[in-house]
């Protein structure tokens, strides 16, 4: 194996194949010679990278593959395998395959025959694993469970989000001033952003849901960074580009700082002046981009955004253009984060904000005229039909708050529960809804989704 | 873990890094020294991490340590240590498996001058977009707290409504009463066609951003007050700085033919377009040109095309800045491509390309010569006759030859003056010179010097080149005169004769004279060989045009 490929790549290859030799032996018996070459080509890659590395385990983290405990990156183009080959894993409750000697191809053809027979079965991952014994180089491991260091991780994550909401209010403090803004600080509080969002991204998502009426702006332009570069990575953006995406997204507000305070934090409705004025935020955006960063390709992306946020695709929004343009990826991006954020949050303006369901749809309902369809498809698959935030009431009477998406099942997503089958509170605990019971069958399913704002549920109460 | 017996050769490894960090400094990419730093630092840290295991540093302000034994440490401010330290690097590890593409990577982003060559970047960030995999690091992030208190203040505030006070009983009931069933936003998996429709996406998003900002920038400016132009010019011409340093002259190009056509039928569009006209003064700036002279001599390939478009857009205003970078261009094809600017560009002011005859440097005073010559106004001449004199022969050459071009009629003593000159070849030049003018007072300079008493013993080049310039005036007189010096004879010197008079054959031959067969006829049994030569040539080229 040539070792300047780099493990990184190797391992993106190995699990890209894995996907592939499973879609092919779904198709074709394992036997087959269009699965034997396409198994000979994985079991090279891992025998390969075992000589280097040891045992190999592929396991599934969260929404995403990990390698011997690394993350596995990849772009648009595995995008496909990648999504198809989690959710195989998922459906059978598999959280881990594992390479501990070398591996013939017969023994891998043998792990798919058991994998594919195995989706029949009432308990897919007992069945599979029951037949996967006898390998002698291969094991399987069941799905993880939240792990026990959530709340260790929660509280880095909350640490992370408030000190980039903290700097966001700093910067648009220092904006108004007049000081100096330090972009060098800028790239890493996003840097840090974009690595919380890498490998813990349910935590970072569910700290979006934290709204501050108070400090809308500033909690608002963190939001919309955290689900622009969720939407970025889900894209298959590299790690440069999503920090790009970050830090463009935290500045696409940064035209509101020269909109007084006054109008801002106006009780009342808006007045037609008070809108122009508003309206008039991206072009400002602009000015101050440039007087806080020099000209480059990121000040130049991010005055783009800055200034594109509140154009729709047909045309309409503002600023009016006199040409009808193609809108930059990254506008198109944050305008979808933008609204979902803005819709449910509580803002002058709209002083009840509505659920995360309900903004889902409304957005759905836009995505003809106002919004990227093709983007919106994948922001809906990454926040799930039920976006975390949404309060839910399940088939067993109990109520619930969803903690977490599940990408292999958008209607069974992580639910904190919190009261009992009779309405009574209770101390909230967490079910996956995707989990079976020893039937077979889900013991909890969601009946209806609540506006929790009918009821002025604090959701920081069960994210903080 | 590296045991206290392998201390050296981590410091040692320390040293290297340090050098290499200087070389990379000094030498640039494609130096071969810079490229020999990095190979020889890779496999000095891979022969480390080969037999020692993984090199674990941890950071103080002054001190490299490993576990508790400091490697490393410095008094100065600006020390190894706290370059990494001061950014918030508390610990660094380099791990087997290395690769040569990473300690490059590593290198480089330890010499990376920030306070120069980017403000916004500093080392976590130089590390983190490495993105290494056997080189990794732990940061102390505090510094970048905003506001230390911050966190718990907005935590008390989330929380000033505990759930615990909503009636979640209320709730309940309320909601087992609604009919309505789950609210569903359908997913819909994603296709194939969505990802190849992503991978086009993705492939667009590579394109240059900067066209759809200076489109934003101009209907900026179009959506902006009267008192907000200037503004937003600065802001177009910061752009028109970026295309400039990064070579973009297409880019460039667009702002000004959008600066040139400012939008018809506004209320204040002359205001509009005296504010746009800060665009092409930028344009023509020194900073700006100096920028693309940089861009010029950089040996990258730049659109040459556009360049001469963009030259175009300038006014005499950029004479001076294109003199500048004329006297610093490095390369020929650069100049090559600045003097065909000022050929462009000093057309409109002469006045102005005039001054660059002052420069100290010979080479841009020639240069400034050769372009009064080619853009052929007589009105350069004027400014000719200090450079006549110019201490470099070089740019004398270039006058007497532009005068020549321009028929300088009123520079015949400039021209008679150089016929004295020490040198043979602004003489000679000088003689050609007074060829091309053709008048007769020309003529008759050069018919003196043909008939003066030192002439017979110039070198023969110089005896022809004064022939073949009178060669010139195809008249009675002039064939009369060579006729004359054909027929001449000397009792002394009689070798330097006959070259003289083989030079007026041979210009008798190019002006055709035909009354001139005859002397030339009996001189093809001359005893000097070159006369012979030359007569015989002469006969050819009159009788049949060869």
């Amino acid at each position: 194996m040539d070792s300047s490929q780099g493990k990184g790549r190797i391992s993106r290859d190995i699990v890209n194949q894995l996907s592939v030799i499973v879609r092919t032996a779904q198709i074709h018996d394992p036997r087959n010679v269009a699965v034997a070459s396409a198994v000979e080509k994985f079991v090279s890659g891992v025998n390969g990278l075992m000589l280097e590395e040891g045992p190999i385990e592929i396991e599934i983290v969260g929404e995403y593959f990990y390698l011997n405990g690394e993350r596995v990156k990849f772009t648009t183009e595995h995008l496909l395998n990648f999504d198809s080959l989690l959710r195989e894993f998922k459906r059978r409750r598999l959280g881990s395959v594992k390479f501990v000697c070398e591996t013939k191809p017969e023994e891998v053809q043998a792990f798919l025959g058991a994998f594919v027979s195995s989706q029949y079965a009432a308990e897919p991952f007992e069945d599979l694993r029951a037949n996967t014994e006898r390998l002698k180089c291969i094991s399987v491991g069941a799905l993880r469970r939240i792990s026990e260091g959530a709340e260790d991780i929660r509280k880095a994550v909350k640490h992370t989000y408030f000190n980039a909401v903290s700097f966001t209010r700093g910067v648009m403090n220092r904006i108004k001033t007049g000081e100096r803004i330090s972009m060098k600080k800028a790239k890493r509080v996003v840097e840090t952003m974009v690595d919380t969002l890498l490998e813990k991204e349910e935590f970072l998502l569910g700290m979006t849901v934290i709204k501050d009426y108070d400090e809308y702006t500033f909690h608002h332009s963190v939001n919309v960074s955290i689900l622009s570069v969720a939407l970025g990575q889900r894209l298959g953006m590299d790690k440069i580009k999503l920090m790009e995406l970050g830090l463009v997204s935290l500045f696409h507000d940064i035209g509101k700082t020269v909109i007084p305070n006054e109008v801002l934090n106006k009780p009342g409705a808006f007045d037609e002046e008070d809108w122009k004025l508003m309206a008039r935020h991206p072009l400002s955006g602009v000015k101050i981009i440039f007087n806080m960063k020099n000209f480059d390709s990121s000040s130049i992306r991010a005055a783009i955004t800055a200034y594109e946020h509140h154009i729709h695709p047909d045309g309409s929004g503002y600023p009016a253009a006199r040409k009808l343009s193609e809108l930059d990826l990254f506008s198109r991006i944050v305008a979808i984060a933008d609204q979902y954020d803005a819709m449910t949050s509580s803002r002058v303006y709209a002083r009840v904000p509505m659920s995360p369901d309900s903004a889902l749809a409304l957005m759905v309902k836009r995505s003809a005229t106002q919004l990227d369809p093709l983007l919106l498809k994948f922001f809906i698959n990454l926040v799930g039909t039920y976006p975390v935030g949404t309060l839910v009431m399940l088939d067993t009477r109990e109520l619930g708050i969803v903690t977490g998406a599940n990408t292999s099942e958008h209607l069974r997503p992580r639910v904190t529960i919190i009261t009992d089958a009779d309405g009574n509170r209770i101390s909230p605990m967490v079910a996956d809804l995707a989990e079976k019971d020893g039937s077979g069958s889900y013991p909890r399913s969601i009946a209806k989704a609540v506006d929790h704002n009918r009821y002025g549920i604090n959701l920081a109460e069960y994210f903080l | 873990m590296v045991s206290a017996e392998d201390i050296k050769p981590a410091q040692e490894l320390i040293q290297v890094f340090q050098r290499a960090r200087k070389n990379l400094r000094i030498y640039p990419v494609n130096n071969p020294v810079y490229s020999k730093t990095i190979e020889d630092a890779f496999a000095r840290a891979d022969d480390f991490l080969e037999e020692h295991g993984d090199l674990e540093l941890k950071f103080r302000q002054n001190e490299i340590m490993i576990g508790d034994k400091t490697i490393y440490s410095a008094d100065r401010e600006d020390n190894f240590a706290f370059f990494f330290f001061r950014d918030g690097v508390r610990e660094l590890s380099f791990r087997r498996g290395l690769t040569l593409d990473e300690m490059k990577g590593f290198l480089q982003a330890i010499s990376f001058d920030f306070e120069r060559q980017s403000e916004d970047d500093d080392i976590v960030t130089m590390l983190w977009e490495g993105d290494f995999e056997h080189i990794k690091y732990v940061v102390d992030g505090s510094f970048l707290l905003e506001d230390e208190v911050y966190e718990n203040q907005a935590t008390a505030r989330a929380k000033t409504e505990p759930a615990s006070e909503v009636d979640l009983k209320r709730i309940y009931d309320d909601v087992l009463m609604e009919e309505a069933a789950a609210r569903q936003t359908q997913v819909i998996q994603v296709t194939k066609a969505d990802l190849l429709a992503l991978q086009k996406e993705m492939e667009r998003d590579q394109q240059d951003k900067l066209p759809r900002l200076i489109e934003i920038l101009f209907e900026l400016f179009r959506g902006s007050s009267a008192q907000e132009y200037g503004g937003i010019v600065n802001l177009i011409n910061e752009a028109f700085e970026y295309c400039a340093r990064n070579g973009n002259l297409r880019m460039a190009l667009g702002i000004l033919e959008a600066a040139k056509n400012p939008p018809g039928g506004a209320e204040d569009e002359g205001l509009m377009k005296e504010e746009l006209k800060r665009v092409f003064e930028f344009a023509c700036s020194p900073g700006i040109v100096g920028m693309l002279g940089e861009r010029l001599d950089s040996g990258e390939i730049l659109d040459a095309d556009a360049f001469d478009e963009y030259v175009r857009h300038l006014d005499k205003k950029a004479v001076p800045s294109f003199i500048t970078i004329l006297g610093e261009l490095k390369t020929m094809e650069a100049r090559k491509q600045v003097i065909n600017a000022l050929v462009f560009l000093g057309e409109k002011d002469i006045h102005a390309l005039a001054k660059g005859l002052s420069d100290d440097r010979w080479y841009v005073v020639r240069n400034i010569i050769y372009i009064f010559r080619r853009i052929g106004d007589k009105r350069a001449l004027e400014f000719l006759s200090r450079a006549a004199h110019h201490q470099d022969v070089r740019v004398r050459m270039e006058v007497l030859k532009t005068l020549g071009e321009l028929e300088g009629h009123g520079m015949m003593s400039v021209l008679k003056e150089a016929l004295d000159d020490p040198e043979t070849s602004i003489r000679l030049t000088a003689v050609r010179a007074l060829g091309r003018i053709k008048s007769n007072s020309s003529k008759r300079i050069i018919m003196d010097r043909i008939s003066s008493k030192p002439f017979l013993d110039f070198e023969f080049n110089e005896k022809k080149e004064c022939f073949e310039a009178l060669a010139n005036w195809n008249d009675p007189g002039t064939e009369e005169f060579l006729l004359k010096a054909l027929r001449s004879t000397s009792f002394f010197k009689r070798a330097r004769m006959d070259e003289f008079r083989a030079c007026a054959a041979y210009s008798l031959g190019l002006v055709r004279c035909r009354s001139a067969l005859e002397p030339l006829e009996k001189l093809k049994g001359a005893k000097n060989g070159l006369l012979r030569e030359y007569a015989y040539k002469a006969i050819k080229r009159i009788e049949y045009g060869q």
